[in-house]
């Protein structure tokens, strides 16, 4: 039974890593632009279905310039839409990135079909590995590889240049961040397309294992928001610990109530808010308070 | 009364004349009214989904459906008839949709039901309204059993009957058997009903494991289920969850090392997993590829290959048909009322090979055989993914025990 819990627990790191991915995008830009990117789960469904052709045309080597199509979207999107919500009532941008939602989901109907497409992982990563009671497929240890490599990169990006700076300022006072002389309009267009490209890149990771079709938003969406909510609203490590609980939490419920499966994320954040009603690494900020 | 004065009041003979004019002028409109009644289009309304997860295989049910009008050249008793087609989001919603379209656009007739849940809620306004309802998807037993009323008519064959066909051909594989079924009604319902038969076959469930709709990671039950060493899994998964399911089977190298089975699948739900990952053996209403196809289906499916650029789903083939009984039946009713279109529908027959297929006299379920259909061990084809492996049950005799009783059904109909 052990050596099924260590399977078991192997596999829930995975889907934990792929969770962060896309939590971390939407904290991003709820940290920055303070606004709750119902539309983050679309983005991740725009990146399957990009590297989907992309992966079509030109092979898998191109499949990495779905994240930046998708980021390129997305800040498109904020140039046009989302700038108009600032200082606004948070209540118009749950509606309009709702909204946002459902048209893209239409447009990718459009472009691609309703149709659900085959996509496998490259040949590459195909076959698994069993280390021990530990069984893993090559495919998601390279998720697991690929999902490190970015969050480190973040992280580096965040702690080390410039524009990180920039980044980590401006989410904690806008206002003064631009009285020093930064076009902040411009950071908020970064940032925005930054999440999206996180999303994008989730979804091209996911794509060769979940169905994709133009609904796969909803199956990603709802776990990022319930990471983003125990990590701590705004904080980064907070999204990955959390994501990384969750995939393991959800992992053991199915070795022991699969019923209760998708359940067992909700009770983890019920408990983690009775507990810590800010999140796990959740932090007090100026703006918000 | 001089000239200017008399353009300003009417005279006697002209205020007659106004007068008989006016009271013959309905009777003169009349004709004009009646005739463009008689010219108007009949509307058939089709209740379909738009959105959701739900929209691939509705919209082969509704190119079906559509191409069916298109054959009887757009008309029903020698007048145009044309579809009206709405959304089935929620329940709730279907059934007001399906109101909309029996009391705004006053159709004849309403065809669609593509889940279970939607076409129960309608199934009840077609009920109360007296409104002719195909029903072309939905499997519940329900529909055409504790629920069925005499306005509704069911296409595919629900649970059980599917479960009858199927169980016998699957104990060759082995009798001790995985259930990974969805957690909800029609999930629920194809556990219990090949769990009966499996114990009544002297076989044992090895695992069981219920999953919520929308799981996007099935790694943790696929390692249960290797640990497990079953004979057979029986799923009982729908749509995107068994697509994702069968991409993480393979990706965890279980293809080929235990069967996996199904009913009540949809073609696309196999053609979204891919030809490196897709398996099974699954039941299906129809194959295009079926060398057992009649003629008239062989015209169907090349037209639609025609038109579509792609081959005909099965969906594509149950709008097809579930279109072809409701026209056939307004044809025998030789009229639109409600009644008399319900009496059509019951009379309705067309030949399927040996064959005389229709709705059943007491539940209004469409008697047919169902095909067990196999992935192919290498497929080559981006669509070309079953072989046909048999059309159960093998005798006419059979089907009357497959499709239950009237006591078993459990459908008591109350007179029109």
């Amino acid at each position: 039974m052990l050596d099924l819990l260590l399977s078991q627990a192997a596999n829930g790191l995975v889907l934990g890593v792929l969770y962060v991915l896309i939590a971390v995008g939407l904290s991003i830009i709820f940290g920055l632009l303070g606004i709750v990117n119902f539309a983050h789960g679309a983005f991740f469904a725009l990146g399957a279905f990009v590297a989907l052709t992309l992966v079509e045309r030109f092979g898998w080597w191109a499949a990495i310039g779905a994240p930046f199509i998708v980021g390129g979207v997305g800040m498109v999107v904020e140039l046009s839409l989302i700038r108009r919500l600032y200082n606004r009532e948070p209540l118009i941008g749950l509606i309009l990135t709702f909204a946002l939602a459902l048209l893209i989901e239409a447009l990718i109907r459009v472009i691609w079909g309703s149709a659900m497409r085959p996509f496998s992982p490259p040949t590459l990563f195909s076959g698994f590995l069993i280390w021990g009671p530990v069984l893993i497929t090559r495919y998601r240890l390279f998720v697991l590889a690929a999902t490190v490599a970015i969050l480190l990169g973040l992280w580096a990006f965040f702690a080390w240049t410039p524009f990180g700076r920039i980044l980590r300022a401006g989410g904690r006072d806008a206002e003064m961040v631009g009285l020093l002389g930064i076009n902040l309009p411009a950071v908020f267009t970064w940032t925005f397309g930054l999440g999206c490209a996180l999303a994008g890149a989730a979804g091209l990771l996911a794509a060769p294992l979940w169905a994709v079709d133009p609904s796969m938003a909803s199956d990603a969406v709802m776990p990022a928001f319930v990471i983003v909510t125990i990590g701590g609203l705004g904080s980064y490590p907070g999204a990955i610990i959390a994501g990384l609980l969750v995939g393991i939490v959800t992992a053991l419920t199915i070795q022991f109530a699969p019923q209760a499966s998708s359940a067992a994320m909700y009770v983890l954040m019920a408990v983690v808010l009775l507990l810590r009603p800010r999140g796990l690494l959740g932090e007090r900020w100026e703006r918000f308070e | 009364m001089d000239h200017a004065s008399s353009r300003l009041f009417v005279t006697r003979r002209q205020a007659v004349r106004g007068g008989a004019a006016l009271a013959v002028a309905p009777a003169l409109a009349m004709p004009f009214v009646g005739d463009a009644e008689a010219a108007a289009p009949l509307k058939i309304g089709m209740v379909l989904a738009k959105t959701g997860s739900l929209v691939d295989q509705s919209e082969y049910l509704a190119a079906g459906t559509v191409m069916a009008l298109e054959e009887a050249n757009n008309t029903v008793l020698g007048r145009p008839c044309q579809i009206v087609w709405l959304d089935e989001p929620t329940p709730q919603a279907a059934q007001q949709n399906m109101q909309k379209l029996i009391q705004e656009q006053r159709v004849i007739a309403v065809i669609g039901g593509a889940l279970s849940s939607d076409a129960l809620a309608m199934e009840s306004v077609a009920g109360r309204l007296k409104m002719p309802f195909v029903i072309t998807n939905a499997a519940a037993r329900e529909i055409t059993g504790r629920d069925c009323n005499r306005y509704t008519f069911r296409l595919q064959p629900d649970v059980p009957v599917q479960a009858r066909v199927l169980s016998p051909y699957l104990m060759g594989y082995g009798r001790k058997w995985y259930f990974i079924t969805a957690n909800y009604a029609f999930g629920q319902d194809i556990r219990r009903t090949f769990q009966d038969l499996l114990k009544a076959a002297g076989g044992s469930v090895v695992g069981d494991d219920q999953v919520p709709l929308g799981t996007p990671d099935y790694s943790s039950f696929i390692l249960k289920i290797r640990e497990a060493k079953p004979d057979m899994i029986l799923g009982g998964i729908v749509g995107g969850d068994l697509s994702t399911f069968l991409k993480q089977w393979n990706e965890l190298g279980m293809k080929g090392k235990i069967p996996f089975a199904e009913i009540a699948i949809g073609d696309t739900d196999i053609w979204g997993v891919g030809p490196e990952a897709a398996t099974g053996i699954f039941t299906s209403m129809w194959w295009y590829k079926n060398p057992a196809n009649t003629p008239e289906e062989q015209n169907f499916a090349a037209a639609y290959l025609k038109r579509h650029g792609k081959p005909a789903a099965d969906k594509a083939w149950m709008g097809w048909i579930g279109m072809r009984s409701l026209l056939g039946g307004i044809e025998l009713a030789k009229s639109t009322a409600p009644a008399a279109i319900v009496r059509g529908l019951e009379s309705w027959r067309t030949k399927v090979g040996d064959l005389e297929v229709g709705y059943r006299k007491f539940d209004h379920q469409l008697v047919l055989r169902t095909l067990v259909i196999e992935t192919k061990p290498k497929i080559t084809d981006k669509w070309d993914y079953f072989d046909v492996k048999a059309a159960l049950p093998k005798t006419a005799a059979e089907l009357p025990a497959v499709f239950g009783s009237e006591q078993e059904v459990g459908c008591h109909m109350a007179a029109i």
